[in-house]
């Protein structure tokens, strides 16, 4: 019979109270094992919403300052309105006037100019219904490479165009419903039929409904060889924008020029609405930290008062006992040991039944004393998906691994410890004398 | 030759109640020989119990000399003293004080593990003092399952676990029915006649202090009266010198 013979014997002998102080021991263990690879685990997963956050804006970001680098020309729109009929009703039109490949080289060579890009825009009536066709050239792959804003944007079904395509269209979203044509299908305009590679998601209500196939295709069809409507300039820094500008006009005083600077704005406006996002976030990880943070604490505290008070009560109902124990020659340190060991058995034994409940309830613990990493959603007309679960909350999950259950002894036999000491120490210092007088 | 085991010169105690001083011993002066059987009286608050604390080393004196196997306990520190009582002293109380979650044996034992022994030897000594008091086949009995009788036998087989220069009783029958009354004071003088134990007893009983070999009347703090009942017999000498 040893020191831990003699202090399990003790604890055995009220085993009611020892089973209550197990069980408060163990759920305040239970949350000392868990929170940890909690706040670890809700942290890694708002850490990788604001990576994702951060990934996009960049993304957005070169996307857009590409585009603030975009001036668009073309002419004024021609309207041609006849006199009016016998019902007074005027049935006019609207002609965008073509450019021929002269524009393009002059305005290829103004400084800081780096690519001109031909467009040309085109609205012909398929059954009665105004289909607007957009042409953009794809022979030159390191051009779409270079401004992909050249491309549809959002494609909902099938592939976007790629450089080499020829015969191939993508269609918006309503004519594909107006006319019953998906992918894969043929799309027949001017008598011309066209496969349909994908469908581009509808980007406005009261959008024209539109189709964008090559260039190249759009001259055939609408006899329009080597004529554009738009030029879209690209200029080599966002700063020679308004010089840029300011040549074009000064060359094509009619022509109509339109910088992309707008675009700028814009970027400027996502980046605000991502930062705060991102701002968001890290609120959020703050938040997972701190509650964590002080959860651990109260837990830890809440361990060591009720080790420290149960020992406490049990050295003072023991108050004769350890009288009886000095006087039959016991050491102080025989004193303090056993009842540091007895607060360390306690400990460990509540430790064996909260790293059990763990195992089981760790991941639904954690999300209800945790506050969830949020993800904030798109980043509006971009279209951008933002995370893993944009708008919605992301569960904690959380896994109780050999390591933990490890830390989970060893934090419960220092818990033990250091709740027991001052008890034990108290027990030490008890004058015999006046321990076997006390009732 | 005197073979004194105990010898205390001007032993004065004092402790302070509130703001009241008490001195429950006043220059005491007294001597102890080995083998010898003595029965502490007096009155309530003269100084029984606390005469028996420090010769215990569980109280300190204030002044003067104690001196146990030549050894001058009143000097000793706490990290020493526990030495003395363990290897030295062996204490019976009134109350038995028997460690309630240890059986008949575990708590004889408990005071040999205290002085180091080991197991093999602890559990045969054990099962020896357990029948020299009469309780052989009740070693695995806890104390709520002896009689009072049998727990205070438990209480003295434990005091003489480490074979002590003396055994401290302190009214060791004053819980006790006629009956187990004169039984523990017979196994009392048993052990002190047959097997030469030093015993020191605080009693307020006269009959059981006429068992003894030495009557010593406490009043106010002195000894006021030290009367020979018997000498100690030859056969303790020769039986303890045997041991």
């Amino acid at each position: 019979m040893g020191t831990l013979t003699r202090a399990t014997k003790n604890l055995s002998r009220r085993k009611t109270r020892a089973l209550i102080v197990i069980i408060a021991l163990s759920l305040a263990l239970t949350l000392v094992i868990i929170l940890p690879p909690s706040i670890n685990a809700g942290k890694a997963t708002t850490q990788t919403i604001i990576n994702d956050l951060n990934n996009n804006a960049n993304f957005i970001k070169s996307t857009v300052s590409a585009a603030a680098t975009e001036i668009d020309c073309s002419l004024p729109i021609q309207l041609n309105l006849p006199p009016p009929n016998a019902t007074g009703t005027f049935h006019g039109t609207a002609i965008q006037p073509l450019m021929n490949e002269s524009y393009y080289a002059n305005l290829t060579s103004i400084p800081d100019v780096n690519n001109v890009v031909p467009i040309l825009e085109q609205t012909e009536y398929k059954d009665n219904y105004p289909v607007y066709l957009y042409g953009i050239p794809l022979d030159n792959a390191s051009l779409l490479s270079s401004y992909p804003s050249l491309l549809p944007a959002n494609i909902t079904e099938g592939r976007n165009l790629q450089a080499g395509d020829n015969n191939d269209i993508i269609l918006e979203e309503h004519l594909a419903q107006k006319f019953d044509v998906s992918v894969g299908r043929n799309f027949n305009i001017l008598g011309k039929n066209f496969t349909v590679v994908g469908i581009e998601g509808q980007e406005a209500l009261n959008a024209t409904a539109h189709a964008t196939l090559s260039l190249a295709d759009l001259q055939a069809l609408t006899n329009t060889a080597g004529q554009e409507t738009t030029f879209k300039v690209f200029v080599d820094n966002v700063d020679n924008v308004e010089t840029v500008s300011a040549r074009i006009t000064s060359i094509y005083p009619t022509m109509q020029v339109s910088a992309g600077l707008s675009q700028e704005n814009s970027a400027q406006e996502i980046q605000t609405s991502i930062d705060e996002q991102v701002q968001t976030a890290q609120n959020n990880l703050n938040q997972i930290q701190g509650n964590g943070e002080v959860e651990i604490s109260i837990a830890v505290v809440a361990d060591i008062a009720i080790i420290l008070f149960i020992m406490l009560y049990s050295v003072r109902e023991r108050t004769r006992e350890i009288g009886t124990l000095k006087a039959m020659g016991a050491s102080n340190a025989t004193i303090l040991g056993q009842l540091l060991l007895e607060g360390v058995i306690l400990s460990v034994i509540a430790a064996v039944v909260a790293i059990a409940i763990s195992v089981f309830v760790a991941p639904p613990l954690a999300n209800l004393l945790l506050p969830h990493p949020i993800e904030s959603g798109t980043a509006g007309s971009w279209g951008f998906s933002i995370g893993r679960n944009p708008g919605g909350n992301n569960l904690i999950s959380v896994t109780i691994t050999p390591e933990t259950m490890l830390l989970g002894f060893g934090v419960a036999v220092l818990f033990g410890a250091l709740g027991s000491l001052y008890p034990a120490w108290k027990a030490a210092r008890t004058n015999p004398a006046e321990a076997m007088r006390y009732e | 030759m005197s073979d004194l085991v105990l010898e205390i010169e001007n032993l004065t105690k004092t402790y302070k109640l509130g703001k009241r001083e008490i001195q429950p011993l006043t220059n005491l002066n007294l001597e102890v020989q080995r083998r010898e059987f003595t029965a502490i009286m007096g009155p309530s608050g003269s100084g029984k119990t606390t005469l028996l604390n420090v010769i215990g080393c569980i109280d300190k004196a204030s002044s003067g000399k104690v001196l146990i196997d030549n050894v001058d306990i009143a000097k000793l520190p706490e990290s020493k003293l526990y030495k003395i009582r363990r290897d030295k002293i062996g204490f019976i109380f009134q109350n038995f004080n028997l460690l309630p979650y240890l059986n008949a044996r575990e708590n004889v034992e408990l005071a040999m593990e205290l002085a180091g022994k080991f197991q093999s030897q602890r559990g045969e000594r054990a099962k020896q003092l357990l029948a020299t008091v009469g309780l052989s086949g009740r070693e695995q009995h806890r104390p709520q399952r002896l009689s009072q009788g049998e727990q205070q036998r438990v209480a003295i087989a434990r005091a003489l676990a480490n074979d002590p220069a003396i055994v401290l009783a302190d009214e060791p029958t004053g819980n006790l029915d006629v009956a187990n009354k004169q039984e523990i004071v017979k196994l009392l003088a048993d052990l002190n006649q047959k097997q030469g134990t030093t015993i020191i007893m605080v009693t307020h009983d006269e009959q059981v202090a006429a068992q003894t070999n030495r009557m010593l009347y406490l009043s106010e703090g002195k000894i006021s009266e030290d009367k020979l009942v018997q000498q100690v017999t030859p056969q303790q000498s020769k039986e303890s010198s045997q041991e």
